[in-house]
């Protein structure tokens, strides 16, 4: 072991790979996509197909196969798979974030079916997105309710066992890919006095009676991804849907498990943020090259040069934190705190960044138009230091980790 | 790879300098302090110890550790006291003088008595501050003028660290008066030079163990060889002043991340065990929020100065490896004012009082802030290599045109 900062050949090729597309492909459509509110079919198709023939082209290409079939890969990947990931994440989110939230595959709803699913339930809910010559396909995470957002024990969606099935009632709110899933992971409860303990998270497939979509959201940004809210009447989910089956919620562990997932989805997510932050930055610079005559004394110029050095070191701790982090996670060292605060940094860092870059650009940066993308990331940005955990939880998180006794606030 | 774990031989010295840190340094502090000095016993144990020559190439008389393994050992230092180092034996930031600016001869000629048994006794010193700028033109006040075959330096110098123990200085001064920041020079002066002046140390605000002073030249000669001219083989001498300026830097960087990461451990452990409203101050969320940035701020200052470390190691180019001491730098000497003050912020009134460490370690903050490269200076760097600007030592370096620093 050393201290070292160079990314793998592999790791550089396909960051390579993934800014390339990136700048020709992806960039030129993305304020369609973000007018249009989604990114058109055969497109996602084509891509589909191309992170899987390369395998870890996109940060969601690589989810898919950590959450698939890990052991296909070699054992240096293994090794170094949740860094490929950020580097991945960063790459793609610098090109476009929405697009990233719409890359097919099991999404954030991969990583529980994995932790806790059985070996059946693995086969089943993996099996769909193995086939790359069939159509395109998604699962989703539906945790988050009208009345419990950041307090996760607070759900009130029921579920009931009733003979050989569980029925549900209940919404969902805010869930990425929720209403194209073929599949949601859904978090119930069986009895709300019971707090966690009486979890129960099912795999709900797209069609099963009572299960409904609602509205769709009409978001700041991020609007070529599809954020809809679920709606569970009388829902009837199959005993064999109930994620790692009964016996799995005999300990508190079964919840855990799924909450665990978080330290490894946390530095990919901060590296989404850095990777819209690095956007950001680099489209401010480079205004600042292009328009400001800087060989001349005006102070402007040394305040800006300063603003530009703020943002440009706040990203690259963030990033070298969501390094540290997924380093943990490939080495096996427990990484909660250390998501935490990269995701927090991640967030906050690249808010700054997309503020900063449109203060810098004058009355320019806040224009919308084709090849200037900088609105348009500054209104994507701002969620990220709110989903997946807002900053503030990041902090509770970190705040029990580093003091003594401190169960809750 | 990326990778973020130091190796073992690292973890080893790494280990046995926070013993020291912990067993010698913390607990005597205060004793330092009052002293205005490190004394002898623990100077001893410290150039045994190898501390002032680790990232000296092994060719010029050093352990030749690299920069990785120095920012990791000073670290531990400053947690133990952040002005310790400042008072250890060794050449400072004279070492890193020597390196880019002289030839390999005249380095290890200038570094093998810092080796020496009784290197504990000895110091460096750079000259670079001055006490003011000049209105009618840019550049140093001090003049270096070509006399009988060699050269007579002329003019005052401030803010030079260790300025009253140093054997030896490196002093910076104007060759050209015409080309400005463009135009310097640096020579080699001895301490007995009749030509030096030295005048009284000054009293600063932390780091007191240091001793920052001032010095007056008048007609101070100096051989031609002894004038160093930059390494022919890497570049300009502006480039090689400013690879002297950010590896200094740096160094000061990881006393930060030291100081930052002591700062906040105390400040920890008075937060759960300090009960107002019947339970720890530290399960209030506003505390532990503070608590929780700040452990964030220790944790990123220290990844950033790993990496600019290693790029230098690494022999990464010069413009990577600047931009990233300069983020580093700016970092974390902004993240230990945040400590310090946010230390002593929690700790109440108690903060305040110099029976708790953190008062010292705030005021040691501010001022590791002013030594070596200011935060604002290395933010200048950073953006003058993404902005691909000539790096004009008169915009990045500290100047009373500017901003002084003691070096």
């Amino acid at each position: 072991m050393t201290i070292e900062f160079t990314l793998t050949k592999r790791q550089e090729d396909t960051r390579a790979a993934i800014h390339n597309l990136a700048e020709s492909i992806i960039r030129p459509q993305s304020l369609a996509w973000d007018r249009n509110h989604g990114i058109p079919h055969d497109f996602l198709q084509r891509i589909a197909a191309l992170a899987g023939s390369l395998g870890s082209l996109s940060a969601a290409g690589d989810l898919v196969r950590q959450t698939d079939s890990p052991a296909e890969a070699s054992g240096k990947e293994k090794k170094s798979l949740n860094v490929s990931t950020i580097v991945g994440a960063e790459e793609l989110a610098w090109g476009d974030a929405g697009l990233l939230l719409c890359m097919p595959g099991p999404g954030l709803g991969g990583p529980p079916v994995r932790a806790t699913g059985t070996p059946e339930q693995k086969e089943r809910f993996f099996g769909i997105f193995k086939d790359l010559s069939q159509d395109i396909r998604w699962g989703a995470y539906a945790l988050t309710e009208p009345g419990a957002g950041s307090d996760v024990a607070a759900i009130r969606t029921s579920c009931k066992k009733v003979g050989n099935d569980w029925v549900i009632n209940g919404r969902k709110c805010y869930i990425t890919n929720g209403a194209r899933a073929s599949w949601n992971v859904v978090f119930a409860t069986i009895d709300p006095t019971l707090g966690r303990a009486g979890h129960r998270a099912f795999v709900v497939e797209k069609g099963t009676p009572g299960f409904s979509v609602g509205k769709i959201e009409d978001k700041m940004g991020l609007r070529a991804s599809e954020t809809a809210e679920l709606v569970f009447e009388d829902c009837v989910v199959p005993a064999a849907n109930l994620l790692g089956g009964e016996e799995a919620y005999h300990t508190k562990e079964g919840f855990m498990t799924a909450m665990k997932t978080f330290d490894n989805t946390r530095p990919i997510v901060a590296a989404m943020a850095t990777g819209i932050g690095r956007a950001a930055y680099e489209y401010a610079r480079d205004f600042v090259k292009a328009h400001y005559v800087m060989t001349r004394p005006i102070p402007r110029y040394a305040a800006i040069a300063e603003r530009l050095a703020r943002v440009g070191r706040q990203l690259d701790a963030a990033r070298l934190m969501s390094f540290r982090a997924a380093w943990l996670a490939d080495n096996g060292i427990p990484n909660a705190k250390e998501a935490s605060m990269c995701k927090a940094m991640g967030g906050q860092a690249a808010i700054r960044a997309c503020v900063e870059a449109i203060e810098i650009c004058g009355a320019e940066g806040s224009i919308q138009a084709d090849h200037q993308l900088l609105e348009k990331w500054f209104r994507d940005i701002k969620v990220y230091d709110i989903f997946e955990g807002t900053g503030q939880i990041q902090r509770i998180v970190i705040s029990k980790r580093i003091l003594t006794n401190l169960k809750s606030f | 790879m990326i990778s973020f774990s130091p190796t073992e031989d690292q973890k080893m010295m790494q280990d046995s300098v926070a013993q020291f840190a912990r067993a010698t340094l913390r607990p005597r502090l205060r004793e330092f302090e009052a002293a205005r000095a490190i004394p002898e016993d623990v100077r001893k144990v410290a150039h045994e110890m190898g501390l002032g020559l680790v990232a000296v190439p092994e060719a010029l008389g050093g352990a030749g550790l690299g920069l990785a393994t120095a920012v990791l050992l000073e670290e531990e230092l400053a947690w133990g006291d952040p002005a310790a180092a400042f008072g250890f034996g060794g050449p400072g930031a004279l070492g890193f003088a020597a390196q880019e600016l002289g030839t390999a001869a005249q380095c290890s000629q200038l570094l093998a008595p810092f080796a020496a048994a009784d290197g504990y006794a000895r110091f460096g010193a750079v000259a670079w501050g001055e006490p003011r700028a000049l209105p009618e033109r840019a550049g140093l006040l001090t003049v270096a003028t070509e006399r009988d075959g060699g050269w007579s330096l002329t003019g005052e110098k401030a803010y030079v660290t260790n300025a009253d123990r140093a054997d030896v200085f490196v002093v910076f001064a104007q060759v050209d008066p015409a080309r400005g920041w463009g135009g310097l020079g640096a020579f080699l002066v001895k301490k007995d030079n009749p030509g030096l002046t030295l005048k009284p140390r000054a009293t600063t605000l932390g780091l007191d163990v240091a001793s920052f002073g001032a010095m007056t030249l008048s007609d101070v000669k100096v051989s031609r060889e002894d004038r160093l001219q930059g390494p022919a083989a890497s570049g300009s001498f502006d480039a090689a002043l400013i690879r002297f300026f950010a590896k200094n830097a740096l160094i000061m960087a990881a006393r930060s991340v030291g100081l930052s990461r002591a700062a906040f451990e105390v400040t920890r452990d008075y937060c759960d065990t300090r009960v107002a409203f019947g339970k720890p101050i530290g399960h209030f969320q506003a505390v532990a929020f503070t608590l929780a940035d700040r452990a964030m701020d220790v944790e990123a200052a220290r990844a950033l100065v790993w990496r600019a470390a290693w790029l230098w190691d690494s022999g990464a180019p010069d413009a990577e490896a600047l931009r990233s001491t300069g983020y580093a730098v700016s970092f974390a000497h902004e993240a230990a004012m945040r400590c310090g003050d946010d230390g002593v912020q929690l700790h109440g009134g108690a903060g305040f009082m110099r029976d708790y460490p953190v008062e010292k370690l705030m005021r040691d903050a501010k001022q590791l802030q002013l030594c070596g490269m200011t935060a604002e200076q290395a933010d200048q760097l950073a953006a003058a290599v993404e902005l691909g600007r000539p790096l004009d030592p008169g915009a990045i370096l500290p100047s009373a045109e500017t901003q002084s620093a003691f070096v």
